[in-house]
């Protein structure tokens, strides 16, 4: 982008009529041109006019238009140049694709995601015109719950983990089946602040916080809780960040609850931690479509095409964070597991391979040699595997 | 793993972004040369004329006078003109490039698509896209709302679609006059594509005065807008004109076809393609691409599967597994197994052990932790299946 700011300077340079350039600004020649006219003016009423006066105004309106035309070129050539460094930039054009999400399924399953984005995203008033000018059908829990979510993280935001506690005394069942430690984070998290809220620190009313608070958690945070009693020998603060206990002292402490609050809200009411909207948009944003259409052409100059619905010629890596399902490709046949073709895990060895791998490769006896070491197994004694 | 950032990938999408300004800044140019032309074309005429009259001895002193202030009324209008223009169009619109020039600039200079700025780009990118959807898809309400909440207002074209909305509007009425202003705004760049929109709303103009059987506008019409284009479509010219021997209700076949008032929704259509292309707008909202190619990186067969959901994975959701019904699956040619107790990747350290009976596998950390809380013992928690640690059985994925 760098080429085509540096035309941009240049062109904002022309545009604006005080610069000095090559040729006068088309303000200032129509200035210098008024002028003419108004000495033209005084002239004649002066009665002093003679043919040459008003055969130099006829060259002045020339030179004028003359000056004002090699302005008008040096904007022309120099927008030329900033549509060149365009041209160099995104030499690719967008792929047109035939029409996408058209059935009426289709539009109502987008209107419905993108309802519980605008909601999900805490944009209330957005997601209102929406649901107003779309008419989409939308539970409407679905916004009470997110306006709730809202004011419990703003609360959090600021320091008041109040809100956040009465929903995870609502919700405790829930949290303790996913082992969540949302609740025990939150009592930390006021703990410290009680610590380090005062100078000097106020330790009898955090301890008799934690005394309330934390008993319920000490089977399971035990070693945290003892970290964090310990922590008061290395008050003040500053003292503090310098200890062991540094990690204590710092703010992602309190600001990680926020992102873990969304996470067991949205999980509570059956949706994925990260914004799926996002998700999608950065994949897809991000080189999947680049790399798509490089997999399609390659496969035009092939002339083999691959039929749209079935599936992508060429593999999209993706971070770890966006692997959501086991994977199994079996390294003989590289074709990935199915139902009816699934992982076979090799009794003697471990290693796995597909079912028809195996059939191909087993010898008479029942037996099969491993194709990645040197153990025999029987073939019917392999073991499905799940991931 | 490979990083999934991606410059070229990120830019692909952005083409248009960029381009839409900048075509603005060209009209907005082209729109005062025309009044430079104009205007100082006459002053050169005005001009020329009193001092040839002068040279002659014709002048006197008071049509001089008359004459030069004339002279200064339309150099001052001109002036005027040319500087309300720069400051209502042209000024507003470099602001617009530059400010989108920055921010992909500032993508450009970022160094992963990890951590907060490019968590606040990606923020505003998809925001500019449901924009974008929105007012596709005659949203325009959500639109503005969605645009001014996010102040984002430089970053979207309202203006382009509204523009696109009134003529679409209009078209709709049966009225070509704002989309053939529109066409001769446009002339040079729809001619350089070789775009026949003009001559498709000249020959509707035409139908519709067969239609109306005032036969001797038709053929001024015909004379006047349609000849000039004999080189290229003659043969739709002569089939049109047999409409003037042919009422509506007398038309048969192809003749039938041009009285046939679906033309006009096609001439939306067609007006719609011509202003993407023009502005280097994808036919298909930018959302509806980047969904399509991110549906497809991740949809497998087990999105499908109730036993195999995950909650966390975007095509699992209902809605959006109704989308990705329309993309291919993923490819995939090396494993990757996912720990179903801890959603962790399974590698070398943290290999996966599976249960003696009935093969379910886990990653050796979740059930580590499991036997710690539970003196040695695991349990499967799909098949319940139980037994002591030592007894699951490590797996080679190669």
């Amino acid at each position: 982008m760098e080429a085509s700011l540096k035309e941009l300077a240049k062109l904002e340079k022309l545009a604006s009529s005080s610069s000095k350039s090559k040729s006068p600004s088309v303000d200032a020649s129509l200035d210098a041109l008024l002028q003419s006219l108004r000495e033209t003016r005084e002239t004649i009423q002066a009665g002093s006019a003679s043919a040459d006066t008003l055969a130099a105004l006829q060259r002045t309106v020339e030179s004028t238009k003359k000056d004002v035309d090699d302005r008008q070129k040096e904007v022309y050539s120099s927008l030329a140049r900033f549509g060149k460094t365009l041209d160099k930039r995104f030499s690719a054009p967008l792929p047109s694709y035939q029409p996408m999400f058209t059935s009426p399924e289709a539009v109502a399953a987008l209107e419905r995601t993108v309802a519980a984005h605008f909601l999900r995203t805490g944009q209330f008033e957005t997601a209102e015109t929406f649901i107003e000018e779309s008419g989409v059908d939308i539970y409407p829990e679905l916004r009470l719950h997110f306006i709730d979510l809202h004011r419990i993280i703003s609360a959090l935001k600021e320091g008041n983990i109040a809100p956040a506690l009465e929903w995870t005394d609502r919700n405790r069942a829930f949290l303790e089946a996913r082992s969540s430690a949302l609740e025990f984070y939150l009592h930390r998290s006021q703990y410290i602040r009680l610590l380090l809220a005062t100078h000097p620190p106020n330790v009898p009313t955090a301890l008799a916080y934690a005394r309330t608070n934390f008993k319920p958690f000490y089977h399971r945070y035990g070693s945290e809780i003892n970290r964090l009693m310990s922590c008061i020998i290395y008050l003040p603060i500053a003292r503090l960040q310098a200890s062991p206990y540094a990690d204590l002292a710092s703010p992602t402490l309190h600001l990680d609850l926020e992102p873990m609050f969304a996470k067991e809200y949205c999980a509570s009411l059956g949706m994925s931690r990260q914004v799926p909207l996002r998700v999608i948009g950065d994949i897809g944003g991000g080189g999947a479509l680049a790399r798509i259409e490089k997999g399609r052409k390659v496969m035009r100059e092939r002339k083999s095409e691959w039929s749209q619905s079935d599936e992508l010629p060429i593999e999209i890596p993706l971070p770890v964070e966006n692997r959501y399902h086991s994977v199994f490709a079996c390294p003989v046949s590289k074709e990935q597991a199915t139902e009816q073709n699934p992982p076979m895990m090799m009794r003697t060895c471990g290693h796995v391979i597909t079912k028809d791998s195996l059939q191909k490769l087993s010898k008479p006896g029942g037996r099969v040699k491993c194709p990645y070491c040197p153990e025999e197994s029987k073939v019917a004694e392999a073991l499905r595997v799940h991931f | 793993m490979a990083s999934n950032y991606n410059i070229d990938g990120i830019m692909l999408f952005e083409q248009p972004f960029a381009r839409v300004p900048y075509e603005n800044y060209r009209k907005v140019f082209r729109t005062s040369q025309k009044n430079i032309e104009k205007e100082l074309g006459a002053l050169q005429a005005a001009a020329a004329d009193l001092a040839r009259r002068a040279q002659a001895g014709t002048v006197v002193p008071e049509d001089a006078l008359k004459a030069v202030d004339a002279m200064s009324r339309r150099a001052e209008g001109l002036k005027r003109k040319l500087g309300e223009l720069q400051r209502n169009a042209g000024t507003p619109t470099l602001e617009v490039m530059r400010e989108r020039l920055q921010l992909l600039a500032s993508v450009e200079n970022m160094q992963s698509s990890n951590g907060p700025d490019f968590d606040r780009w990606a923020d505003t990118r998809l925001d500019r896209w449901l924009t974008d959807w929105a007012l596709r898809s005659g949203k325009e309400k959500t639109a503005r709302k969605l645009a001014q909440a996010r102040g984002i207002e430089r970053l979207v074209d309202l203006e382009l679609f509204s523009e696109i909305r009134r003529i679409e509007e209009a078209l709709n009425k049966h009225s070509c006059t704002d989309a053939l202003l529109w066409c001769s705004e446009n002339k040079a760049a729809l001619r350089k594509v070789k775009n026949p929109l003009e001559f498709e709303l000249r020959l509707q103009e035409f139908i519709e005065l067969a239609r109306d059987r005032k036969l001797l506008d038709a053929i001024n019409y015909q004379k006047k807008h349609l000849i000039q284009w004999q080189d290229s479509h003659a043969a739709q010219i002569q089939q049109a004109s047999a409409l003037l021997a042919y009422t509506p209700s007398s038309a048969f076949g192809p003749y039938k076809r041009l009285y046939d008032l679906a033309r006009w929704t096609n001439l939306v259509q067609s007006f719609r393609l011509a202003i993407y292309n023009l502005s280097t707008l994808p036919t298909e909202p930018l959302l509806h691409l980047a969904m399509y190619a991110g549906l497809a990186s991740l949809k497998l067969p087990a999105c499908y599967d109730h036993e195999t959901q995950n909650i966390d994975c975007p095509v699992c959701d209902p809605n959006l597994g109704l989308l990705a019904k329309e993309v291919p699956f993923s490819h995939h040619v090396n494993s990757t197994i996912v720990c179903r107790l801890s959603g962790k990747i399974i590698d070398e350290n943290n290999f996966p052990l599976a249960f003696p009976q009935h093969g379910h596998a886990y990653s050796k950390e979740a059930l580590e932790d499991m036997a710690a809380n539970n003196n040695g013992q695991v349990t499967c928690p799909r098949t319940k299946e139980t037994c002591h640690f030592t007894e699951l059985r490590k797996v080679f994925v190669s």
